[in-house]
């Protein structure tokens, strides 16, 4: 490198100066020829100028050249000195054929004398207005033109320079905006109007409807939700813990579990209860409702509710009914075979009373058994009662008349710790009823209200009217109507509500074993719907029970048929045929038939008594049960023979009389024999039987 | 330190120094097409090869003439290289790239024109 070492480095640091900057300069020359420069600086008496080389402005001439808007320059009136190739094609001219020419050619005729203003207003400032251009063709386009005096140099004449703007695609999109907004506001009023639909139905229903943000938890409500809720309008918004302590704390961790459950499905609908704030009482409420997603994820829950407790009530008391229907089917079917069965036993009673020779202990074990029989009956008395299945003799019955044996009964019934207190009726009003099954009831009710006061009370025995509209009717179970209420209140220990809801079915009880048979009261239920009444209770632990039976009121009294009745039997003669389908109640009643003289046949199904008949042998009287299986029964016998044996008398015997049967035209002036009977009853009905037809 | 001394020695015997900071000036006038070529292709040229080393100053002469005179600028485009020293001058719009690294020193001239 150093090829000179004798050099001294201060003149060889000088060369490398001088010889760089001879390259520069030669750079510099060189640059300038080849045309990479477009600008060179030179010095004048103002000091250092810029002069740029020609076609050095060419991006300010391709921006305007190129631009969106139309740009011209103007002379001071208005010729055009410059348009560019956007304003050329706005008013539809050959750019060439433009220059020279006055803008005014392109302004519609109305609005030439506002352009002028435009163009002289306020030398030197920048203004803008909106014009409708005429293009050449004839078309119309709205523009805005933007006007500012151009200032090239001092000695230049004045000059305008315009940019004129093409407004027709932004006046498209206001256009469209507002066609847009119509839209819109016709589709809100669309809404509004749905909405207002969904709201009369949510009011028809007596609905409520609620939203639960699943963001912040909030919950929106309607006013019928509040007051569901039993909240007067204007309460604050709440959260979710708000909402779910408003259920009772027992149903609280399932209504959780609903809602968390509806994040998941989708779906909610359930009956909770919940306390009113207002009375404090507890309702029943439904709330049905589904969740909505954004991305999959549960955001909010929305739906309706409405207060249940009256629907739930109504179906607690259908369900009950029913319940007592069941049991009173179930009872009158055993009432019925143990009717047969105590037939038996005490058909053969009476017979072995006239075959064996009585000591005094044998009369004493005949009695006690035929008591056995007859406080059986009685007990199946009372089953048949409650499932209405019990001969009823209904008359048009004034209560006034039988108060005096009602304070009899109640009398004998208490004691005398318990006093009795009648309150007498205004008027006198009938109902239809059967007086002693009525005086059962009152007895059974009397015995009740004595036992719920051991230490002695007042018993208040009521009469009064009540009329029942369609919806009291339906709820209670019976037709819409008067009805003459016979109350009986007693001042005892009062029951609880879980126990008032059992107190009809029978063999309930809640007296030792022993006391009670459980079949009281279902006398009573069961007497008062056979009557075509009902039967409702109001007791409260500690003050005391009311029972009411309410019976049809009936404006016509019918003469009561009294009928006297004999205790000895009569004998008698004839061939009396026997129809039972029971082996042993009808041997026994054969026996008892040959005991009081008479000559038995028997049949055990209404076909073979119908064969026997048609043989035409002697038959005096038909003695026949009216139920029986096979496809001939009591009933079907006597029709067939009122075809073609008219003369022949029949007797009809049954377990349960039941009204149906006698609700028959065709057997109504029949004598029924109730089961069981004894040989006396039977001695007396055949021998009425064969009188009437004598 | 001492490894990286002399990692920093190894790089300066390659064709690219890397100590210092470059200050750079262009001075344009306006917006001629070679100014705009200019300014386009000192920014992509520094970006290549000066990374996070350099500093760009614009001047634009039509706007301030009298700034010519300081570093005697006579055509333009003109990029002056005012850091590291000594100053360097380049002039055109910059677009022979192998120039501009021989002029600002950025690479070694491979011919000596002595």
């Amino acid at each position: 490198m150093n090829r000179q070492p004798d050099f001294a480095a201060a003149d060889h640091a000088q060369l490398v100066e001088l010889r760089d900057r001879l390259r520069e300069a030669e750079e510099t020359l060189e640059a300038i020829r080849n045309g990479e420069v477009d600008a060179v600086v030179v010095g004048g008496p103002a000091g250092q100028q810029v002069y740029t080389l020609e076609n050095a402005d060419r991006p300010y001439r391709v921006l305007i050249e190129q631009m969106q808007e139309g740009a011209v320059t103007l002379s001071e009136h208005g010729l055009m000195l410059y348009c560019n190739q956007r304003f050329a094609t706005l008013v539809g001219a050959e750019r060439e054929s433009l220059i020279g020419e006055p803008i005014e050619r392109f302004v519609v005729s109305t609005e030439t004398s506002a352009f002028h203003r435009l163009m002289d207003s306020g030398r030197g400032a920048r203004r803008s207005a909106e014009f409708m251009l005429q293009a050449a063709d004839g078309s119309r386009v709205p523009v805005n033109v933007s006007i500012a005096d151009l200032k090239v140099d001092a000695q230049m004449p004045r000059v305008l320079c315009g940019v004129v703007t093409d407004l027709t695609h932004s006046r498209e999109r206001s256009h469209e905006l507002a066609a847009a907004n119509m839209q819109l506001a016709s589709e809100i009023d669309e809404r509004r109007r749905a909405e207002d639909g969904l709201q009369l139905a949510l009011d028809a229903a007596d609905m409520g409807n609620w939203e639960l943000n699943l963001v912040n938890d909030v919950v929106t409500r309607s006013a019928r939700y509040d007051q569901i809720f039993g909240y007067t309008a204007g309460e604050r918004t709440w959260e979710w813990p708000t909402m779910l302590s408003q259920f009772l704390p027992d149903d609280r961790e399932a209504v959780d579990v609903e809602f968390a459950r509806a994040k998941r499905t989708g779906f909610i609908d359930f009956e909770r209860r919940i306390r009113r704030v207002s009375d404090e009482a507890i309702r029943w409420v439904q709330i049905k409702g589904r969740t909505y997603y954004q991305d999959g994820k549960p955001v909010r829950i929305a739906g309706v509710i409405s207060d249940v407790t009256d629907r739930r009530h109504v179906e607690e008391q259908l369900r009950q009914a029913q319940k007592m229907e069941a049991i009173g089917q179930l009872t009158g079917g055993i009432a019925h075979d143990f009717n047969n069965l105590l037939m038996v036993v005490g058909g053969s009673l009476d017979m072995l009373d006239q075959r064996i020779e009585k000591d005094e202990k044998t009369a004493r074990y005949l009695a006690a058994a035929r008591q056995g029989v007859e406080r059986g009956a009685r007990l199946n008395q009372q089953l048949l009662a409650f499932s209405r299945r019990q001969d009823l003799r209904v008359e048009a019955v004034c209560i006034e008349d039988l108060i005096g044996t009602f304070e009899n009964l109640l009398d004998r019934a208490v004691g005398e710790t318990i006093t009795v207190h009648i309150e007498r009726a205004p008027e006198l009003w009938y109902c239809r009823t059967d007086p002693h099954q009525l005086e059962t009831a009152i007895l059974n009710l009397a015995i009740n209200a004595r036992d719920a006061m051991p230490q002695g009370g007042a018993i208040t025995l009521r009469t009064r009217i009540l009329q029942l509209d369609a919806q009291g009717a339906a709820t209670s179970g019976a037709a819409a109507g008067d009805y003459v209420v016979v109350s009986l209140s007693d001042t005892g220990m009062g029951m609880p509500p879980d126990v008032v809801d059992r107190v009809f079915e029978p063999f309930f009880t809640t007296k030792d074993v022993g006391k009670g048979t459980g079949l009281g009261l279902s006398q009573v239920y069961g007497f008062a719907r056979q009557s075509g009444g009902f039967v409702n209770i109001e007791s409260q632990p500690g003050s005391g029970t009311t029972v009411f039976i309410h019976l049809p009121r009936t404006a016509r009294p019918v003469a009561v048929e009294t009928a006297t009745h004999s205790t000895a039997e009569i004998k008698g003669k004839g061939v009396v045929l026997v129809v039972e389908d029971d082996n042993d109640v009808r041997a026994v009643a054969s026996s008892l038939l040959e005991n009081l003289g008479y000559s038995v046949l028997e049949a055990e199904t209404g076909s073979d008594a119908m064969r026997l008949i048609e043989r035409g042998g002697r038959i005096d009287l038909i003695f026949t049960d009216v139920i029986m299986p096979g496809d001939m029964n009591g009933i079907d016998l006597v029709r067939e023979l009122k075809a073609r044996h008219a003369t022949i008398p029949v007797l009809l015997t049954s377990g349960y009389t039941a009204q149906r049967i006698a609700s028959e035209e065709l057997v109504k002036d029949l004598q029924l024999l109730r089961k069981p009977y004894n040989q006396v009853e039977l001695s007396l009905a055949v021998r009425m039987v064969m009188n009437d037809r004598a | 330190m001492n490894d990286a001394n002399r990692s920093v020695a190894a790089a300066e015997d390659s064709e690219e120094p890397t100590t210092g900071e470059y200050n750079l000036r262009l001075y344009v006038a306006g917006q001629t097409p070679k100014s705009l070529a200019a300014i386009a292709n000192l920014k992509n040229l520094c970006e290549k090869h000066l990374s996070g080393r350099y500093t760009i100053e614009v001047v634009d002469l039509l706007v301030t003439p009298q700034l010519a005179a300081g570093d005697q600028i006579v055509a333009l485009p003109t990029l002056v290289r005012r850091l590291p020293p000594p100053l360097k001058r380049v002039i055109g719009d910059l677009s022979n790239t192998e120039r501009v690294l021989v002029g600002l020193d950025i690479r070694p001239k491979l011919a000596s024109t002595t």
